[in-house]
C-alpha cells in the first residue's frame, strides 16, 4: 500500500521540468509520457511473449506421448491475483503521471503572447495581439484530377499557405471554428485542439528554433480536409517585431531562405 | 427404417422458399455469416483502393469525394456488419447447440432482426449510386454531416437510416439472444458452465440493450437538424455539436467490446480445445468479461480528448479508460497460462486464434496511451489511432472470426477446411497485416493525420505508406486464401467426424452437420459439466 501511494506521488512530482532548449515545447513533456509508455510497452510484451513463445514450443502434441494437457491445471487464485494487482498499479501510476503531465500541458505560460485562429473550410485565420491578420489557406485544386506532388501543394514550388511566429515565445493560441469542426494540430509541439464552431477552445505551444513547421488540421471537415494544412515560419524575435509593426511586408529572403521543391523532411524529424 | 431417414438429412436441405421464410436458428445463422462476409469483402476492397490512392502523394487515380465515400463505407460497413455483424451470425448458429435448445426463444423475431440487417446492408449498396455517396464517415459529426453545401458529406439520410436498422436488428438480436440463453439452458448449464463464447456473447448484447437507443437518438436528431432544420446540433442557433459526439460515443465506445468480446469468447474455445485442457481461471475469465462490459460505459469521453470538453472530465475518464486494460490483461495472462503444461495441436484455427491474442496484446498496449490525455493529445485522430484500432479490429476481432470459422467449419458444413491452404493463409494475413498496422502506428507517431486522401511528399512518411500498401496486398492474398480453403472444404473436403477436436461442449455431442431440429431429445448434462474440460468428454 505504501508502496502504491509512493509511486502515485512519484508520478505527480516528476511531472517533467520546463526545458528551454528543446525544440518545441509542451512536446518535452509529451516525450516524457512516451518514454515510459514505450518502456512499460516492450517489458509487458515480452513479459507475455517469451513464456508463451516457450511454452508452445515446449508444450507442443505429441502422438503417443503428449496427447492431453494436464487437466487438473484450471486455475491459480494466487497468479490470477498477482496479474491483477500488479497491472492495476501500473496503470494508476501511468494515469497519476499523466494527469500531472497534462495539468501542465493545459496551462499556457504567463508571458504567452495571444493568438487567435479561426477555422473555415479549409484553411486558418490567424489573429495577432495588434489585429494584423494573415490567412493560410489550403490550396485546393478540383478541376484537375492529376497533379504531380510538388503542383498539390504549392505555386511555383513556394508554401503559399503561411503564418509567421517568434521563436521561443510561448503561444496560447485561442481557437475557434466559422462553419464545421476542424483542429489545429502543430506538428513539432505535438499538441491537437479540436476547433468548434460556437466554442473557443485553446492550446499553447513554444517553437524555439527558427524555420518551418507543419500545422494540420485533424478533424475530418470534409472534401479537402486532406489539404487543409499550413507552414508555421518561426523567425527570430526581432524579425517577427518588425514585420508585426509593418516595417517589412515579407520576411521570405530575409530569416530562411525559400523552400525551393518543398522537401520538408529536415523540417520534420 | 422410415423414422430413421430424416434424422440423415442435414440443416441446409431446404429450398429457396424455405431458406427466405425460415426462422431457423441455423439458417439466419448463415445467412448472418454470408452477408457479413460479403460486406467484410466490400469493405476490404475500398480499403485496397484507399491504401493504391495513398501508395504516393498527391491525386493519384480517384477524387476525394471518392477516397472519402470509399472511407465512410469502409468504416461503417466493416464496423456494423463484419465486426459486429458476424458475431451474431456465431450467436444464431451455436447458442441454441451448445445451451441444448432446439431454437432461440423468439425465432420470428429472430428472422424480422436479420431481415431488417439485410435491409440495411441495401441502404449501404444505395450509396454506390453515383449522387447517393456519404461522405460523413462512419462517425458523422455535425455540423459537417448537418450542413448542406460546405465539405459535402453527402446524403446524410442515409446514413442515419443505416444506423437505425442496424440498430433495430441489434435490439431484436439481444433480447433474443439474452432470453434464450437465461431461460433455455438444459439444467445443469449454470453462469459458471456456460462456455466463454456465450459469456462474450451475452455481454456483448447487454451493451447492444444499453446502449444503441443513445445512438440512435444521437443520428435522429442529426437527421432533425439536416432536413427539418431543428437545431439540437446546430451552434448558430444555439445548439451544440459536441452533445452529438457524447451521445455517439456514448453507444460507440462500448460498441467496440461489442466487437471484441465475442472474439474473446472464440479465442478461449479454441485455445482449449487445441491446447487440449481446461481454460485457466474460468471464473476470472467471464467474470473479467462482465466487468469490461461494465467499465466499458464509462469510458466514451476519451475519443473526445481534444473537443474541448473540460479538462476534469478528460482526467475522470482517464482513470476509467484505463481501468480497462486490468481485466483484459487478466484475460491474457491466463491464455498464456493455459498454454502451460498442455499438448497443443497445431490446426488452423489454433493458429488463427494464437495470432489473435498476440495482435489483441499489441492493441491492447497501444491503446493505453490513447488513455492518457497527455499522451493523446499529440497522435489524437492520428495514424497511430488508426493503427491501434485496426491491431485491436483488424486483426484481432477478424483473426478471431477466422479461428471460429475453421473451428466450426466441420460441424456447420460437415465436412473438413483444406489444412494446407488454411495454415499458408495464416501467415500471409499476419505479414501482410503486421506490416500494413505496424506502419500506421509509426507514421501515426511521426504526425501523418487520420483521414487524409493525400499527404504532403515528406520523405519519411512516403516509405511508410509504401510499405502500408504492399502489406494490404499481401494480407488481402491471404484472406482470399482462407476463403478458399474453406469453399473448397465445403464442396469436396473430406467428411467431418461430429467431433473432430474432441471438445467437451455440447455442439459437438451433435452429428456433423447438425439435423434441422438439433436435438432429438434434450442432451444430458452430465454433474460437473464444463464446456472447456476436455478431458471429462
Ligand atoms: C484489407 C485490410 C484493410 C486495409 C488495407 C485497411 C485500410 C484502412 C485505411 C487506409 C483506412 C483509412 C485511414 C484514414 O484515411 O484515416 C482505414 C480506416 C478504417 N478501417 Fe480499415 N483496413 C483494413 C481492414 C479493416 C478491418 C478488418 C477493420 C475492422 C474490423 C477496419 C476498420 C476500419 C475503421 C473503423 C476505419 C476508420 C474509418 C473512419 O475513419 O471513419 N479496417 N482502413
Ligand atoms: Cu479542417
Ligand atoms: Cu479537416
Amino acid at each position: 500500500m505504501k508502496f502504491l501511494v509512493f509511486l502515485l506521488l512519484a508520478g505527480l512530482a516528476f511531472a517533467g521540468e520546463a526545458d528551454v532548449n528543446v525544440l518545441a515545447r509542451p512536446h518535452d513533456l509529451w516525450e516524457v509520457i512516451y518514454k515510459i509508455w514505450l518502456v512499460i510497452a516492450v517489458v509487458i510484451y515480452i513479459v507475455v511473449a517469451v513464456p508463451s513463445l516457450y511454452f508452445m514450443i515446449k508444450y507442443r502434441f505429441k502422438p503417443n506421448e503428449r496427447e492431453v494437457g494436464d487437466q487438473e491445471h484450471e486455475g491459480h487464485w494466487g497468479l490470477e491475483a498477482l496479474w491483477t494487482i500488479v497491472p492495476l498499479i501500473i496503470v494508476l501510476y501511468l494515469a497519476t503521471h499523466g494527469f500531472a503531465l497534462f495539468t501542465q500541458m493545459r496551462k499556457p505560460p504567463e508571458n504567452a503572447m495571444e493568438l487567435k485562429v479561426t477555422a473555415f473550410a479549409w484553411g486558418w485565420m490567424f489573429q495577432y495581439p495588434n489585429g494584423k491578420m494573415v490567412i493560410a489557406q489550403a490550396i485546393k485544386d478540383t478541376e484537375d484530377k492529376k497533379c504531380k506532388p510538388d503542383e498539390c501543394y504549392s505555386v511555383d514550388g513556394v508554401f503559399q499557405n503561411y503564418a509567421y511566429i517568434p521563436a521561443g515565445v510561448p503561444i496560447k493560441a485561442v481557437l475557434t471554428s466559422q462553419d464545421v469542426i476542424h483542429s489545429f494540430y502543430v506538428q513539432p509541439a505535438g499538441v491537437t485542439q479540436d476547433m468548434v464552431p460556437g466554442r473557443t477552445t485553446y492550446t499553447w505551444f513554444q517553437i524555439n528554433k527558427p524555420g518551418e513547421y507543419w500545422v494540420f488540421c485533424r478533424e475530418y471537415c470534409g472534401q479537402w480536409h486532406s489539404r487543409m494544412f499550413a507552414k508555421l515560419k518561426v523567425v527570430p524575435k526581432e524579425e517577427f517585431e518588425k514585420w508585426l509593426k509593418g516595417e517589412v511586408a515579407s520576411l521570405e529572403d530575409k530569416a530562411f531562405k525559400i523552400v525551393k521543391n518543398n522537401r520538408a523532411q529536415e523540417v520534420v524529424r | 427404417m422410415r423414422e430413421a431417414l430424416p434424422a440423415h438429412k442435414p440443416w441446409f436441405a431446404a429450398s429457396i422458399w424455405e431458406w427466405i421464410f425460415t426462422t431457423d436458428h441455423k439458417k439466419i445463422g448463415i445467412m448472418y455469416g454470408v452477408t457479413s462476409t460479403l460486406f467484410f469483402i466490400v469493405g476490404g476492397l475500398m480499403a485496397l483502393g484507399m491504401r493504391l490512392e495513398l501508395f504516393n502523394p498527391g491525386a493519384q487515380y480517384v477524387k476525394p469525394e471518392t477516397y472519402n465515400w470509399f472511407l465512410t463505407v469502409h468504416g461503417t460497413v466493416i464496423l456494423l456488419w463484419w465486426a459486429i455483424g458476424i458475431w451474431a451470425s456465431f450467436a444464431n448458429f451455436l447458442i441454441p447447440l451448445m445451451i441444448g435448445a432446439r431454437d432461440v426463444a423468439f425465432p420470428r423475431l429472430n428472422a424480422l432482426g436479420y431481415w431488417m440487417f439485410f435491409a440495411a446492408s441495401v441502404i449501404a449498396l444505395l450509396t454506390f449510386i453515383p449522387g447517393n455517396q456519404i461522405m460523413t464517415m462512419w462517425t458523422g459529426y455535425p455540423p459537417l454531416a448537418s450542413t448542406e453545401g460546405i465539405g459535402f458529406a453527402g446524403q446524410t439520410a442515409l446514413f442515419v437510416f443505416i444506423w437505425h436498422l442496424t440498430g433495430f436488428a441489434s435490439i431484436a438480436g439481444a433480447v433474443n439472444f439474452i432470453t434464450t440463453v437465461i431461460m433455455m439452458r438444459q439444467p445443469g448449464i449454470g453462469f459458471f458452465n456456460l462456455n466463454l463464447f456465450i459469456h462474450g456473447i451475452m455481454a456483448a448484447n447487454v451493451i447492444q440493450l444499453l446502449g444503441v437507443p443513445s445512438v440512435a437518438g444521437a443520428v435522429t436528431m442529426l437527421f432533425l437538424d439536416t432536413y427539418l432544420k431543428t437545431s439540437f446540433f446546430d451552434p448558430s442557433r444555439g445548439g451544440d455539436p459536441v452533445l452529438y459526439q457524447n451521445l455517439f460515443w456514448f453507444y460507440s465506445h462500448p460498441a467496440v467490446y461489442v466487437m471484441v468480446l465475442p472474439g474473446f469468447g472464440i479465442i478461449s474455445e479454441v485455445v482449449s480445445a487445441f491446447a487440449r485442457k481446461p481454460i485457466f481461471g474460468y471464473r476470472s475469465m467471464a467474470i473479467a468479461i462482465w466487468a469490461i462490459a461494465l467499465v466499458g460505459f464509462m469510458v466514451w469521453t476519451h475519443h473526445m480528448f481534444v473537443s474541448g470538453i473540460p479538462d476534469w472530465v478528460k482526467i475522470l475518464m482517464s482513470y476509467t479508460t484505463l481501468l480497462i486494460a486490468v481485466p483484459t490483461g487478466i484475460k491474457i495472462f491466463n491464455w498464456v497460462a493455459t498454454l502451460y503444461r498442455a499438448a497443443i495441436l497445431y490446426k488452423t484455427p489454433m493458429l488463427y486464434a494464437l495470432g489473435a491474442i498476440f495482435m489483441f496484446l499489441i492493441g491492447g498496449l497501444t491503446g493505453i496511451p490513447l488513455g492518457i490525455p497527455a499522451f493523446d493529445v499529440a497522435v489524437h485522430d492520428s495514424y497511430f489511432v488508426v493503427g491501434h484500432f485496426h491491431y485491436v479490429l483488424g486483426m484481432a476481432v477478424t483473426l478471431a472470426a477466422f479461428a471460429g470459422f475453421f473451428y466450426w467449419w466441420p460441424k456447420v458444413t460437415g465436412k473438413m477446411y483444406s489444412e494446407g491452404l488454411g495454415k499458408v493463409s495464416f501467415w500471409l494475413v499476419m505479414l501482410g497485416s503486421n506490416v500494413l498496422y505496424f506502419a500506421q502506428l509509426i507514421v501515426g507517431i511521426w504526425g501523418m493525420p487520420r483521414r487524409y486522401y493525400d499527404y504532403p511528399p515528406i520523405e519519411s512518411w512516403i516509405e511508410l505508406h509504401h510499405l502500408q500498401t504492399y502489406g494490404a496486398f499481401v494480407l488481402a492474398f491471404g484472406i482470399l486464401l482462407a476463403l478458399v480453403s474453406l469453399i473448397k472444404g465445403a464442396i469436396s473436403g473430406e467428411k467431418a467426424p461430429d467431433n473432430p477436436w474432441m471438445s467437451n461442449s455440447l455442439e459437438w455431442r451433435l452429428p456433423s452437420p447438425p439435423p434441422p431440429h438439433n436435438f432429438d431429445e434434450p442432451p444430458k448434462v452430465e454433474e460437473d459439466y464444463c464446456p472447456h474440460g476436455y478431458c471429462k468428454f
